[in-house]
């Protein structure tokens, strides 16, 4: 099948299917609206492909945001806090905590049905949320079991093993639907595994093709690792889809993998039908800090020094921010957009260089950032208007240690959070400069980031309120006290002429819009 | 090569210890057989305590270690790791001095029940059944870890050895600018009594728990000094005199935050690894 023109004729439907008031009954996800999410959905992890987590929603403005209102809370009454990212398709949202989905009404905020999944397995560190395609949701189990339910009722399809559990891995993320393709990956990173990417069929949950980040466990002078924990993102013209990974194993102990230890740690791009590895960049070589370059791979086009490009930016873990052509993997840009002292620079093809001084030792070695990273996985943000890659950053140092007597497995060091605080910073992406930035208080936020064409930045401080900020200046415009910090990032959404913005703190979801009439 | 004993040995451990985590499971259930084959056999270890006088080596159940160690790879291992050994953030439980001193979960029981939100560990609502598992899986992987080799096992006095004492105290009283705050013989006068080892050189780079001073000037010109208790960008909120708590919103008063502590915050950037190790053992002759 030619792609591109399917994609082409997709959209072409689908810009149809946006100016057109959508009347039919509830169909669930299909491919159009994937690739055109219409302004009453929000039916992927980042909305659209593009991770820009940018919505073209006018309603709410700079003007009146102040004027903000709850419309409703919904209380998972879970002790784990929400880290994913809510779904909206036909007027019901699909969120979750790890071994829970909830299925509410946007419009109201009420409960449809609550689906637990308590198998007691695998590490519940967190959940990122559910990917739908048609009628059925594909939800990540801690024991790294892939489960299909039907959205109505919570009724499981099925239910397959996507990663042995008893080794080790269990998973978080949220899959990325492409085509007939629920591509999922996989988290676990305290045993030496190594990481992958596998797309599965969402009818029959059969295996399509599995991509390997590392070679087996026990090949000698290799690295495991390369967990591939968060979702990716995709562009349709090219049919790539593109994906971070995370760190290698032995985790602090660099000693048995040496050299850059692909492809761990790296940006890679996938053919969607075969698994196919179009090109990769490695954002950290060699990384022995426990940074991940799982961050959003968020792709832009537009102008980069005069020519126009098809970019791919992430603000990495690593300190870190890397512009690449996503059409082939050149770099374009990095530069650190926080305090980075652990590379000698950036070598030719635009990847730092890790200085072996600041590799873990037996006395330790202060290092910037700290092990979360200058940012971790919450969204960042693409403000088209303003050309601003805006990120919840954390700046940060620590100490690691690492010795002989910490062996080579697993985590094989300690490393310790000596002090940090959370910014958010608006990164010019042809410089890398920060234009603007927002403090947030000791330690951090951990709060994601959603911009809006009228030029507003919602994302959370490290206190636990609510922000809403102007995105050409950083200047705080509105902002609500939630009572927890907040684990997620905003999405939002426009349903009977009314627009919502969705954010989390604790174990509460909160429902935001303009008061009526006004 | 240097390198390549230490690298065939840790080679060899990795193994180890691949094969210790992979058969972690069974390997409870036959050190928990043999401890059911002992004198003191599934009655929960409490008599046995209170007859040995000791917690070191106490056994437990092992459907009750069993369902620890599940309890404990669901929520606790991301930060603890698999073993307890340590992992992400979360300390090595097997030398945590709270551990050391937990009798049969009267430590371990409040501190998971109620967090310890300064460090970032979150509260578990745990039953006592799942407290009481919990506590057989940490002090059953106590027991183990002396016998353990390789694993994530922290960082010791002896470690944080390798500076030198006199250029530490050059570093002190020149470049690092710590002499225009600190004396040897005021405030850091038996620092090294009260905090040892990993503990001390967290102090010495930046002390968590230390408190600023905010002075708040108000609409009617009134000034009120006090401890900074709470600051965002919308309410300032201190600790008078008195000890009562105070706030106001930002925007109605002019307030200055006084916190030597940043002076810590400003030295990252500058320090060498060198010069902390040379702080340290500076630090460390001030008893």
């Amino acid at each position: 099948m030619d792609v591109l023109k399917t994609a082409f004729l997709l959209s072409v439907i689908a810009l149809f299917v946006v100016a057109t008031p959508r009347v039919a009954p509830a169909q669930g996800v299909d491919a159009q609206m994937l690739l055109h999410p219409p302004a009453d959905s929000w039916p992927g992890y980042h909305g659209d492909y593009s991770g820009r987590r940018h919505s073209a929603l006018t309603q709410i403005t700079p003007q009146n945001v102040k004027n903000l209102t709850l419309a409703w809370a919904f209380q998972t009454d879970q002790r784990a806090e929400i880290k994913s990212s809510p779904l909206l398709v036909d007027g019901i949202l699909y969120f979750t905590v790890p071994d829970n989905i909830w299925a509410v009404d946007a419009r109201s905020g009420h409960q449809i049905w609550h689906y637990t999944n308590p198998k007691d397995k695998g590490d519940h560190i967190g959940h990122r949320g559910v990917a739908m395609y048609k009628g059925y949701l594909f939800f990540l189990s801690p024991d790294a079991h892939l489960v299909s339910l039907n959205s109505k009722d919570a009724t499981v399809r099925w239910d397959i093993t996507v990663a042995d559990v008893s080794k080790g891995y269990w998973t978080t993320m949220a899959p990325l639907v492409v085509g007939n393709h629920v591509i999922v990956g996989v988290s676990g990173d305290l045993d030496n595994l190594p990481g992958y990417i596998r797309a599965i069929d969402p009818e029959t949950g059969e295996t399509q093709w599995q991509w390997n980040a590392t070679p087996p466990a026990g090949t000698p002078n290799q690295t495991t690792g390369g967990m591939t924990w968060m979702t990716g993102t995709y562009d349709p013209d090219l049919n790539l889809v593109y994906w971070g990974t995370g760190n290698p194993t032995p985790v602090l102990n660099g000693k048995t993998r040496p050299g850059d230890n692909l492809y761990t740690c790296a940006i890679v791009a996938l053919n969607p039908d075969t698994g196919k590895l179009a090109w990769a960049f490695q954002v950290s070589p060699h990384d022995t800090h426990d940074w991940d370059a799982v961050q959003i791979p968020v792709l832009v086009d537009g102008d980069f020094h005069g020519e126009p490009k098809k970019m791919l930016m992430q603000a990495s873990r690593n300190g870190y921010f890397v512009v690449l052509d996503r059409t082939n993997g050149t770099n374009l840009l990095t530069v650190p957009y926080g305090p980075v002292n652990w590379s000698l620079g950036v070598d030719k093809q635009g990847r730092p260089i890790p200085n072996p001084a600041k590799e873990p030792a037996p006395d330790g070695r202060l290092i910037a950032p700290d092990e979360g990273g200058l940012t971790n996985y919450r969204s960042p943000s693409f403000d088209t208007k303003n050309g601003l890659l805006i990120v919840d950053a954390h700046p940060s140092w620590s100490i690691y240690f690492t010795k002989p007597a910490d062996g080579a497995y697993g985590w094989a060091g300690a490393d310790y959070d000596v002090w940090g605080k959370g910014v958010i910073e608006a990164i010019d992406y042809q410089t890398g400069k920060i234009r603007w930035s927002h403090e947030l208080g000791p330690r951090g936020s951990g709060a994601g980031v959603l911009t809006t064409d009228t030029g507003i930045t919602f994302t959370g401080d490290a206190m636990g309120n609510f922000l809403a900020l102007d995105s050409s200046d950083g200047k705080t415009l509105w902002h609500a006290g939630s009572g927890a910090r907040t684990q997620s990032s905003p999405i939002t959404y426009q349903l009977d002429g009314q627009q919502y913005v969705l954010t989390s703190s604790g174990g509460v979801m909160f429902a935001w819009t303009l008061p009526e009439g006004l | 090569m240097k390198w390549g004993g230490i690298f065939y040995g840790m080679k060899s451990l990795g193994l180890f210890l691949r094969w210790n985590v992979l058969q972690l499971i069974p390997l409870f259930m036959v050190l928990a057989v043999s401890a059911a084959q002992t004198p003191t056999p599934s009655a929960p270890a409490r008599s046995a305590v209170k007859k040995s006088g000791t917690v070191a080596r106490k056994s437990y159940p092992p459907a009750r270690v069993q369902s620890g160690a599940t309890l404990f790879r669901r929520d606790c291992s991301f930060c603890h790791g698999r073993d307890a050994g340590g992992g992400e953030t979360g300390p090595d439980l097997t030398r945590s001095k709270l551990v050391a001193a937990d009798v049969g979960g009267n430590k371990i029981g409040a501190l998971v029940r109620n967090g310890r939100p300064e460090k970032g560990m979150p509260r578990f609502e745990f039953s006592d059944q799942q407290i009481a598992s919990l506590v057989a899986f940490i002090h059953t992987q106590k027991n183990k870890a002396p016998t353990k080799k390789g694993g994530r096992k922290g960082v010791d006095v002896a470690d944080l050895q390798t500076g030198n004492v006199e250029a530490g105290k050059q570093y002190f009283e020149g470049a690092g600018g710590c002499a225009s705050c600190h004396s040897p013989t005021g405030d850091l006068a038996g620092i090294a009594s009260r905090y040892q080892g990993l503990e001390l050189e967290q102090q010495m780079l930046y002390p968590k728990h230390e408190k600023s001073k905010v002075t708040v000037t108000t609409g009617s010109d009134q000034t009120i000094t006090g401890t900074l208790d709470y600051l965002d960008e919308f309410t300032v909120g201190l600790i008078d005199a008195t000890g009562a708590y105070r706030s106001w919103r930002t925007r109605d008063v002019h307030y200055k935050v006084d916190a030597p502590v940043n002076a810590h915050v400003e030295q990252f950037p500058k320090y060498t690894d060198d010069d902390i190790h040379n702080l340290m053992a500076y630090l460390q002759t001030l008893r």
